[in-house]
């Protein structure tokens, strides 16, 4: 009896310990979203076609354009180390604050190969220096980000 | 000079520090009561060193010093005298500082609680405690010391005499109200669970591994609990009102380092009540407390180390290095005093039945644990999938929305079950007596919301259909709980039913107090379902005249405005907003514009937001034209929150609920 009543308890156990493990793995395995430099999505383009990524530059500068009748804004992620750089598209959403030329950029949406072109539905900005302080030669040990 | 004071008293807090480890652990080890006063001294002359090092930074931010290159980083001559002070915690240095100099008043607070009670009884118990509460604080004054690379001391000027002309001042974003008490109440509630974890090593120290040491850290613990719901929400709310995205939670890695800690906080409040009742689980509860103590420094390491990027991310610097290596060690330290006690940690009991409370609280501990490690796996997950397949990769959102819907239905359920449920094992009689309605009430209730969701044209309600079961069966049960509880009051005091309940609630605070914790939740899981599940949101460019529509609301843009305040612009437009086709009122979305000298404005959001009854209507803009006239386009963004503000309602109740069960005094038992 005592026995019995062990191996229940147990049998209970695990079966919630693995429902807990395979639902963490299930939906990893369903969200994940992979991660690039504008220079490494160019170089795997035909693997991550129609796929969603998230992509970490700068942006390219001269390249933003807002386009308020339409909602829509455009521009380019540049590579930090090379000349790489892949298209952007934000629709629908405001754009978020601390948008500059040059500034650090983390875009997440779906990568078309063929016009190298991600179609966001996340954009967030770092605003790496705006309140560093005018005295800039004085070294700060933070940044922060804004989200949209 | 006040600087250079500060300095010093930190420098002298090493000593402080050492002394008291090492007096507490030669006067214990050795049974000389006065080397135990002397140590229990040396935790009070730390206090009074880091209030002194406290007490010099907002110093030295009151009077503007811009010698101090902290003051310079965070303060400017034009910030209000408000976030001077709160700019204490507004960056790394001194926010360790700020955190450093709770630790040392939780410490003086043991000592002076415990005081007396030592005296009495020669009592120990105590004093072990603050052997890991000074250890934790030693950590932090060697960081702010400023002597190991990574971290520089808060108090530092700058070399050579330097000394700027002006500071550069906090992020506009951060001067709110919420924003200036955010932090500190996230910090208190963290730090106030060192003084459970601190009585958990003590007990194991000292060989008292009975109940004891949870009932007189029962009162810490609630207290961080409670606190860390008010923090918790307060950055939520902040968010909302704040960041123009319309929402209050996003998953964001700083958001789960508050929240994981809050859970296993959860899980271990819970799991003491099975040690104090029936002496089982001994061994998990110090597992529990340890884990969660971590967990609030792990939260420290994920968000300073800048090896996650997250939307409040402090850069990259060396310190998560050392946090890592203090938890590691630490937990080592834990681990060992386990293996060294290990005999006397067993349990009294065995689980008897699967279907007891015993076993709900079981279940509930596995939940709140397993979705803890589910968040921490998500938010490690960049790191994790790097080192497994070189490939950096993050989760959405998404990831985490979806992985708690089932574990956390079950909680909502075991909220109104493990109340009701009998201890040791389930009978037929338990069941009907107390399962049978709240049953058969929350069942229909889903079937109704099914139709009622079914006839507004949603196809896939399931979610919410549970949701509103459970809601409703937890209800049920525990208003039958306090009803049966007030009736049976009143007949024995021959009094009216309310003065039954009132009495209920004031002879039992912790068990009342915790079934209005419980209704809280309720609460706050409706209003997460309403507000996650069932937003509207529609963006549109307008210009002036122009209107657009949200669900049952339309609204008109019909004029622009700009006004001029001390270091801001607000500039905006005002909306006509009618519901259904009739008037209701106006209002008016901004956005702020702050100067800073050379480097142009700075805008944030001012979102507009009006409740309708729990319900929100939220407009935020985007970039502004300068004097907005007639053909200018504006772009806008407008949010439907339904039940929002039970969100708010449901959190406010918890915290009641919580004040009523730390108020029930705590009661130290004899056993060993």
């Amino acid at each position: 009896m005592q026995k019995q009543r062990r191996l229940k308890i147990i049998a209970a156990s695990l079966v919630l310990l693995s429902g807990m493990v395979f639902l963490g793995y299930a939906m990893l395995k369903k969200t994940s979203v992979r991660h690039f430099t504008p220079a490494l999505l160019v170089a795997d383009q035909g693997k991550v076609d129609d796929q969603l990524v998230q992509v970490d530059g700068l942006i390219s500068e001269g390249s933003s354009e807002w386009d308020a009748a339409n909602f829509k804004l455009t521009f380019a992620v540049r590579d930090r180390e090379s000349a790489a750089t892949v298209n952007v598209i934000y629709k629908d959403r405001l754009k978020p604050d601390n948008f500059v030329d040059g500034g650090s950029v983390f875009v997440e949406g779906r990568y078309d190969a063929s016009e190298n072109l991600i179609v966001a539905t996340k954009l967030m900005t770092k605003c790496a220096s705006k309140y560093e302080g005018a005295e800039s030669a004085i070294p700060t040990d933070e940044t922060s980000y804004i989200s949209q | 000079m006040t600087a250079e004071i500060g300095q010093a008293a930190i420098y002298l807090s090493v000593l402080s520090g050492l002394w008291a480890i090492g007096f507490l652990c030669v006067g214990l080890r050795t049974r000389n009561p006065n080397a135990v006063r002397s140590g229990r001294n040396a935790v009070i002359a730390t206090f009074i060193l880091i209030s002194i090092a406290t007490g010099a930074l907002i110093y030295g931010f009151v009077t503007d010093d811009f010698s101090m290159r902290y003051v310079v980083e965070v303060s400017s001559a034009a910030q209000p005298l408000l976030y001077k002070v709160t700019a204490l915690w507004g960056r790394m240095s001194g926010s360790l500082l700020f955190w450093l100099w709770l630790l040392t008043v939780a410490g003086a607070i043991v000592v002076w609680q415990n005081h007396r009670y030592n005296k009495q009884t020669g009592d120990t118990l105590a004093a072990y405690a603050l052997i890991p509460i000074a250890i934790v604080q030693l950590f932090f004054i060697i960081l702010v010391t400023g002597l190991i690379e990574g971290v520089y001391n808060p108090l530092a000027r700058f070399p050579n005499g330097q000394v700027a002309p002006d500071g550069a001042g906090m992020n506009p974003l951060l001067q709110t109200p919420s924003m200036a008490f955010h932090p500190p109440t996230l910090y208190v509630g963290w730090i106030s669970l060192t003084v459970p974890f601190a009585f958990a090593v003590g007990a194991l120290a000292s060989g008292r591994v009975g109940s004891d040491w949870i009932l007189r850290s029962r009162r810490w613990t609630l207290f961080s609990w409670i606190v860390l719901t008010v923090g918790i929400t307060l950055g939520g709310n902040w968010a909302y009102r704040e960041l123009g995205w319309g929402g209050y939670w996003a998953w964001d890695p700083v958001e789960n380092a508050s929240f994981m800690p809050w859970l296993l906080g959860t899980a271990y409040l819970h799991s003491v009540m099975i040690q104090e009742k029936r002496s089982m689980f001994k061994l998990w509860n110090i597992l529990l407390i340890t884990l969660a103590f971590q967990f609030t420094l792990l939260g420290t390491f994920i968000t300073r180390s800048g090896i996650i990027s997250s939307v409040h991310a402090f850069a990259q610097s060396d310190i998560g290095g050392y946090f890592l290596g203090f938890i590691l060690i630490s937990t080592a330290g834990v681990v060992g005093l386990i293996i060294y006690r290990w005999k006397r940690l067993k349990s009294a009991n065995r689980l008897e039945s699967l279907l007891s409370r015993e076993s709900a609280f079981v279940l509930n501990n596995w939940l709140f644990v397993g979705l803890t490690l589910i968040i921490l796996w998500g938010t490690l997950w960049p790191i994790i999938s790097e080192a497994i397949n070189g490939q950096k990769a993050s989760v959405p959102e998404a990831f985490f929305n979806q992985v708690v819907i089932i574990p956390g239905l079950l909680l909502l359920f075991l909220t109104g079950a493990g109340p009701i449920i009998s201890w040791k094992k389930i009978t037929t009689n338990n069941f009907r007596r107390m399962f049978m309605w709240p049953l058969v009430i929350g069942l229909v209730s889903g079937a109704l919301t099914w139709g009622f969701l079914a006839l507004k044209g949603n196809t896939s309600p399931i979610y919410s259909v549970l949701c509103v079961s459970a809601a409703v069966f937890v209800l049920v049960a525990i208003f039958a709980e306090f009803y049966r509880g007030a009736r049976l009051r009143a007949k024995r005091q021959e009094t009216s039913f309310l003065n039954g309940l009132g009495l209920l609630i004031q002879r039992n605070k912790r068990r009342y107090g915790g079934y209005i914790i419980h209704i809280g939740i309720v609460i706050l899981y409706i209003g997460i379902m309403g507000s996650k599940g069932y937003f509207l949101l529609e963006s549109d460019s307008l210009s002036l005249g122009e209107s657009m529509k949200v669900g049952a609301f339309e609204l008109t843009m019909k004029d622009s405005f700009e006004r001029e305040y001390a270091n801001y612009r607000r500039a905006g437009v005002i909306f006509d907003v009618a519901k259904n086709g009739k008037r209701i009122g106006t209002m008016e979305p901004a956005r702020h514009f702050y100067y800073k000298a050379g480097q142009g404005e700075q805008d944030t959001i001012e979102s507009a937001i009006r409740h309708f009854g729990v319900n929100d209507l939220y407009i935020a803009l985007g970039e502004l034209p300068r004097n907005i006239k007639g053909g200018d386009i504006v772009n806008v963004q407008v949010y439907h929150n339904p039940l929002i503000s039970v969100v708010w309602i449901g959190v406010a109740v918890m915290v009641i609920g919580g004040i009523i069960a730390i108020a029930e005094k705590s009661q130290h038992s004899k056993e060993t």
